[in-house]
């Protein structure tokens, strides 16, 4: 476990110590700030039914294809590239606790930036109260749906992250392909939103495998009940599922490397 | 020593062998190495020298034969090893965007080290590499090569282990750096043991207690610089510095001894003298009687005698040697 936080620090070390993490951080947050000022501005003439916070949510969602890859792809690319995977083989820590310590620093960052960008409404909320609070950013139970569905595809995107960089050295193409892989992931859900069967001509097995598989494809459509505080379980252990997978697949990749 | 009292070696290996796929890297090779014995490991280009360090390391597994590092069985425990030894990889890849105090910081912590040991651990190794407080402080990617390849050695020091494995640590070093190198391990010698790898026979000659040649995934030689010199040259080499030219010389030294040939065609010209190399057959006494011989003579006039000790690149030349005709280039045995 001890040996889990120094790969964890030192991932979010080299993050902080990296221009390219700073110069994407910015880019992203300034032009999501843009974007909500404007979404907040129009609110009122939108037929957005859900509470506005989910907007910043979707802006996340929806530009984590600019922003992972640049948290992403160093991680294990730039140790390739630079042999320095070796070194690290040569401590006494397991390839799966390597892999899991960069992933969790990858998806700390991710949170630190999740956690300024949803600083914009906290500042909305702060400066201008009454207003804040008939936009509903003063209720509890958006925030901790939001933010838990935000933290749940965060972690399975940087863990998809982090699998493009294990299979490659350069740094560009482990970047590349975790774009595509992001935004087919997420075309995918764009496509198939609202597409859901209503439940009435489910059969039980149909229902079962719904709820326990559906949510991969049809998690926009879930997002609707987290923006408003619902917490759907199935939602959770589905992107939990996943982003053990792809980090079960980086660490197979590592042993790979390693023999 | 009684059987009973010999301490446990730090390396025993038995019948190793490796192959990735159709080239079989290690044909079984067995050697053991003791507490604090710096030992060289020396062969061609892909005799699988970095293949027995990784495995050694813990880094590969092997197919089969027996390793244990520091009591350990590596087929058992392969990643218990890593406790016990320091490694420095071939290129000493190093993270070019930290500082070498945070590397050498992040280092230690994997390697368990906390609080007050690992803070003293790391101005030891600090010193021991001649890493001053300024270089310290400096971003690697800015260091020079000598100044990295000291970065890795310190890391490979810094959990005090038994055993210490250099892939190449002085490939590509100016003189003053190997010897600093050199110095570190002279610093530790006995304490530490130590098993490096390297194509520069004259470091290898100047601080290894004993040497491993291997070619072709197989050990063909091993012992000290005295005991491979008496296995694998058995002739005894003399240099003279005479004015007298070669016919004279070599027809006067053919009378004494028939064996005794002269090493080059044209002797080299040195201040308006001429420097003959010869080798005999007969060992030491036939030469310093050859030389009492000439310096009787009038008409040839002796100024330097020399009875040379065929030095490490002779006896690893003439150990790989017959590996080499052994095998062609595509690695197959001939029959």
């Amino acid at each position: 476990m001890k040996s889990y936080y120094i790969i964890l620090r030192y991932e979010l070390f080299s993050l902080f110590i990296s221009p390219s993490t700073y110069v994407a951080a910015f880019y992203f947050l300034s032009l999501l700030a843009l974007g909500f000022r404007f979404f907040i501005e129009t609110f009122s003439n939108t037929d957005w039914l859900l509470p506005p916070l989910s907007s910043l949510i979707v802006g996340l969602l929806f530009g984590a294809p600019a922003l992972i890859p640049f948290i992403t792809m160093r991680c294990f690319a730039e140790e390739r590239r630079l042999g320095t995977l070796e070194t690290l083989f040569s401590a006494p820590v397991s390839n799966w606790i390597l892999v899991i310590g960069k992933w969790s620093g990858c998806f700390v960052f991710f949170i630190i930036i999740s956690a300024l960008a949803l600083c914009f409404p906290l500042l909305l909320l702060l400066m201008f109260p009454e207003q804040g609070g008939n936009l509903g950013f003063n209720e509890i139970e958006n925030w901790t749906g939001s933010t838990l569905y935000l933290l749940i595809f965060g972690g399975t995107f940087t863990a998809i992250g982090v699998f493009s960089s294990s299979i490659t050295k350069n740094q560009m193409v482990a970047g590349m392909l975790t774009f595509t892989l992001l935004t087919a992931y997420l075309s995918i859900m764009v496509f198939s939103f609202g597409n859901q069967t209503s439940d009435a001509y489910f059969t039980n097995y149909q229902k079962l495998t719904d709820g326990l598989f559906g949510t991969y494809i049809n998690g926009l459509d879930k997002f609707g009940q987290f923006s408003v505080g619902l917490i759907d379980l199935s939602t959770i252990l589905n992107q939990a599922a996943l982003t053990i997978f792809f980090l079960i697949l980086s660490t197979i990749q590592i042993e790979r490397l390693n023999n | 020593m009684s059987v009973e009292n010999k301490p446990l070696p730090i390396i025993e290996v038995v019948n190793l062998k490796k192959r990735f796929g159709r080239i079989q890297a290690l044909k079984g090779i067995s050697f053991s190495i003791g507490k604090g014995e710096i030992v060289g490991f020396l062969g061609p280009n892909g005799a699988g020298k970095s293949t027995t360090l990784r495995i050694l390391s813990g880094l590969i597994p092997a197919d089969s034969g027996e390793a244990k590092v520091c009591g350990v069985d590596l087929a058992q425990e392969e990643g218990l090893v890593r406790n016990h030894i320091g490694y420095l990889p071939e290129n000493n890849p190093l993270p070019e965007d930290l500082r070498v105090i945070e590397y050498l910081r992040f280092r230690a912590l994997l390697k368990g080290l906390e609080g007050s040991r690992l803070k003293e651990r790391i101005k030891v190794v600090l010193d021991i590499c001649d890493l001053e407080r300024k270089i310290s402080e400096r971003k690697i990617g800015n260091l020079s090569k000598g100044y990295r390849q000291r970065v890795g050695i310190a890391d490979s020091l810094l959990a005090e282990p038994r055993l210490v494995i250099l892939d190449e640590p002085t490939i590509g070093l100016d003189p003053h750096q190997s010897a600093v190198t050199r110095k570190m391990m002279e610093r530790l010698r006995g304490e530490v043991s130590f098993l490096l790898s390297s194509h520069i026979l004259s470091e290898v000659e100047a601080c290894c207690d004993r040497m491993i040649i291997l070619s072709h995934g197989q050990i063909v030689a091993e012992g000290t610089l005295h005991d491979l010199q008496k296995r694998f040259v058995n002739k005894t080499t003399f240099q003279i510095v005479a004015s007298s030219n070669k016919i004279d010389i070599q027809k006067k030294i053919r009378l004494l001894d028939q064996t005794c040939e002269l090493l080059q065609d044209d002797p080299v010209e040195v201040s308006g003298k001429r420097r003959y190399n010869f080798s005999t057959d007969k060992g030491e006494h036939i030469a310093e009687k050859i030389v009492r011989t000439l310096l009787e003579e009038n008409d040839i006039r002796i100024s330097e005698f020399q009875i040379r000790r065929p030095d490490l690149e002779t006896i690893f030349l003439r150990a790989t040697k017959k590996n080499w005709e052994e095998h062609d280039f595509l690695n197959r045995t001939k029959i």
